[in-house]
């Protein structure tokens, strides 16, 4: 007599290996990246070796090279970023302003921009570089 | 389970930026302006930087191995520059004054006319 062959049982699909690599690169992706606005124009931070870490957090204020303004990605004119700045900073003004401006930006856009918000009290503006390679 | 983890992965993939970036402090907080010793045992050194991004210092250009050499253990450095330079000028001139020794570089800002 012959007996039938069992069929063959194709293995159980491995998912959870699968899931193992998903929430590897999912934890990398998240310690490795900024959540940061980007500004609607382009912004090439100027070249600096002597620059600090920069924390995470804050108010980012982009200066694109014509001097337009961007406060948190969103364009805005230099009256009204100051009012949302100042309303920022009554908040907590140990609030981090970052400007992020573009490094052909002149200054005549960037150091008035620095002077209204320091008037404004903030206690930490700082100017964002691009750290130069060593 | 899955699912939901790729979706996750895809969002912080897209939405976040990876730029590698470092911040020069532009203004200083009030509790360190007062604190902040002024005494200074030599003459202040102003050095103007022009529009073209070119350093003066009392009117003459000066290089940037000038510039190391004269403000090597100055405590104190003032920047006057003008607004129609660019800011990759002031960020080198504020490098240089930094990698040279200087304790502290001050922006001298003219109003507005």
């Amino acid at each position: 007599m012959r007996l039938a062959r069992a069929p063959r049982r194709t293995p159980p699909e491995t998912i959870i290996p699968l899931i193992d690599v998903v929430f590897f690169l999912l934890v990398f992706f998240m310690l490795i990246g900024r959540m940061d606005a980007t500004a609607p124009f382009e912004v090439t931070p100027a070249v600096a070796v002597t620059g600090s870490d920069m924390p995470g957090g804050g108010i980012t204020l982009a200066v694109s090279e014509v001097g337009a303004l961007a406060l948190d990605g969103s364009v805005v004119d230099a009256d009204v970023a100051i009012a949302r700045l100042r309303d920022l900073l009554t908040e907590d003004p140990t609030r981090l302003v970052r400007i992020n401006a573009h490094r052909r930006a002149p200054l005549s856009e960037v150091l008035p921009l620095v002077a209204r918000i320091e008037g404004l009290g903030a206690r930490d503006v700082v100017l964002v570089v691009t750290p130069a390679a060593p | 389970m899955i699912d939901v983890l790729l979706i996750m992965l895809v969002f912080f993939m897209v939405t976040s930026t990876y730029l590698d970036l470092d911040m020069i402090p532009m203004a200083e907080g009030a509790e360190e302006q007062t604190s902040t010793p002024t005494a200074d045992p030599g003459a202040p050194l102003v050095l103007r930087l022009g529009a073209e991004g070119a350093v003066f210092l009392r009117g003459r250009p000066i290089s940037a191995v000038e510039i190391a050499a004269v403000v090597a253990g100055r405590p104190d450095v003032t920047i006057l520059p003008s607004l129609r330079a660019e800011t990759q000028a002031l960020v080198s001139l504020m490098d240089l004054l930094t990698g040279a020794g200087a304790g502290s570089v001050r922006l001298l800002r003219v109003a507005e006319p």
